[in-house]
């Protein structure tokens, strides 16, 4: 598979809103997904991930705002399923018709050559399952026929909800670099996904969304690597008087240390104009998109302690 | 439009393939019964084809209505249909051709029932040396045609309606079970009232006088009752509702 490379977005949500009665469960969602990149799309339960890929897909209408794939509305594409493989819930395939079946039919809906089901069922790891019905699959099987019904029409643009759910670390594996070569060759990625460290390990893009608003956009390296710099001085109250005369967010940490909101290179410039003699300086350790997930999200780690449950200060972002 | 699609999306299920197994079983039982057993019970009668499909029409009450709301409705109730229109977006292309391939399929069961009809009233008739009688097949034809035809629109627009197996089967096989009970019922309270309400939901006694020629513009109303106004309905939820 190999995509002409495009700049413009391949995915394109504008101030998307979607009310259920009183609730508003997406608000104004703006976001984009372009070529090359695997597009992680993370909030809590509720948050309205599910909602948003719904509308993305045509199987809800929004209230306001506009999804968008390739500039056009998902139903107003001409060959949706050749241009957007879309997987959302993999329980959902049809319980009674074999795994070959399945991606026959769905060859034929689409319009693609029979010899197509064979090479996908092969290329999710299910060719010696095909004659098998799916009702007799494992959760993890389905999640892979699921993939393969998304690939079927070899899109450019991939949408996944929670893909990695079922998977052994095998499937894990497999899915992670099946996702990355896409990216690689061209196409475009969003996936939806509550295991974040698996997110960490397969996106480059992130668009993290919390009560159905964006709460934060852009490339993992980027939110990642925001937990700021750590640093000592031999005199730590001179430190800390300097960082609030120049209004810098920090936080006290271990061992007369400081957590500093700036790059390290910042640190040791307002050091020498301050005259402080600093005993160490490098960047903070970052509990990766876990602690940036909770973060943004205002959620708690059910997982952490009762030092580690404070929510680091929005202010260290 | 696609019905190909779900003709060959139907066809390919376990469910179905018992389902068509049970019902062939069903209408060789019931065509044996009309055909062979009840000239053999009563040997007075003329083994009639006409005698013969209604005996088959007790099964085809019940498959008619199976085959036409699982094509319909059953992807909405195994959620398969989020696959389906991820495919097809097109949602009343999609309707369309279901509603088409239900026709299609129960056309098929029906042309089958009346030949086996015909086949065993016609050994029915050789083995009491009487002959058998086909002069009724213009009754089969209007009236019995008519009566099938009625369940079928009752089990599209109820499928249509409901868009769930379990309670489109329940009105699809209810409403005409209901309305053939109560019009008895109706006739022996002696109400005007009574009977027109009922004779306003009885689709297949509607039918039956289209069949005999006796129809008039009263028989519209079960038309637009069992069958229109549930299908605009199924039609405009079809459109609205949400997938997922």
């Amino acid at each position: 598979m190999t995509k002409a490379p495009r700049t413009t977005a391949a995915l394109d949500v504008r101030g998307l809103t979607k009310r259920y009665g009183s609730r508003v469960a997406v608000d104004d969602l703006t976001f984009s997904c372009t070529p090359g990149s695997v597009t992680g799309f993370l909030g809590p339960n509720g948050a309205g991930k599910s909602t948003t890929l719904r509308i993305l897909t045509g199987l809800a209408e929004a209230d306001a705002g506009q999804a968008l794939v390739g500039s056009r509305p998902y139903r107003e594409l001409d060959h949706p399923a050749r241009t957007i493989g879309v997987m959302l819930d993999a329980t959902a395939l049809h319980r009674g018709r074999t795994g070959l079946e399945t991606l026959r039919l769905t060859g034929r809906a689409i319009g693609m050559p029979a010899a197509r089901a064979g090479e996908v069922l092969e290329l999710v790891g299910l060719r010696d399952a095909g004659a098998k019905r799916v009702g007799g699959y494992s959760y993890g099987m389905r999640q892979r026929l699921g993939i393969g019904v998304a690939l079927m029409g070899d899109p450019e643009v991939l949408v996944l909800d929670e893909p990695a759910n079922g998977l052994d670390p095998e499937g894990i594996r497999w899915m992670r670099r099946l996702l990355r070569s896409f990216a690689d060759a061209g196409g475009t990625v969003l996936l939806s996904s509550h295991q974040l460290r698996e997110v960490q390990a397969t996106v480059d893009r992130l668009v993290v969304i919390a009560d159905g608003r964006l709460v934060r956009e852009g490339m993992l390296d980027e939110l990642t690597s925001e937990a700021g710099t750590r640093v000592g001085a031999e005199d730590p109250a001179a430190l800390r008087a300097a960082l609030d005369r120049h209004g810098i967010a920090y936080e006290q940490r271990a061992e007369q240390q400081l957590a500093v909101s700036l790059a390290p290179v910042d640190v040791g410039r307002l050091a020498v104009r301050e005259q402080i003699v600093l005993t160490a300086l490098g960047a903070a350790d970052s509990g990766g998109l876990e602690d940036v997930f909770f973060a943004l999200t205002g959620q708690t780690d059910p997982a952490a302690g009762p030092h580690d449950a404070e929510p680091v200060p929005a202010a260290i972002f | 439009m696609r019905p190909d699609l779900d003709l060959r999306a139907y066809f390919d299920t376990r469910a179905t393939a018992i389902l068509m197994t049970v019902s062939l079983l069903a209408l060789l039982a019931f065509a044996a019964l009309g055909g062979l057993l009840v000239p053999l019970v009563l040997p007075e009668e003329v083994v009639d084809v006409e005698t013969t499909v209604i005996a088959l029409s007790l099964p085809l009450s019940l498959i008619i209505p199976a085959i036409a709301v699982l094509i319909t409705a059953g992807e909405w109730s195994d959620r398969s249909i989020q696959f389906t229109l991820l495919q097809r977006p097109s949602r009343n292309a999609v309707l369309l051709s279901k509603t088409l391939a239900a026709s299609v399929v129960t056309a098929g069961v029906v042309a089958l029932a009346i030949a086996l009809a015909a086949v065993t009233t016609w050994i029915g008739g050789e083995l009491l040396g009487q002959g058998a009688d086909f002069s009724s097949m213009e009754g089969v034809m209007t009236t019995q045609l008519a009566t099938l035809g009625s369940y079928l629109l009752i089990s599209l627009a109820m499928g249509l309606l409901t868009q769930s197996s379990v309670l489109g089967l329940l009105s699809a096989i209810g409403i005409p079970f209901l309305t053939a009970t109560a019009v008895p019922l109706a006739t022996l309270t002696g109400s005007e009232l009574f009977i027109d309400v009922v004779r306003a939901v009885d689709l297949p006694g509607a039918a039956v006088a289209l069949g005999d020629g006796r129809a008039g513009a009263f028989e519209l109303l079960p038309l637009a009752l069992t069958v229109l106004l549930p299908a605009a309905l199924g039609v405009w939820r079809w459109n609205r509702r949400e997938v997922g």
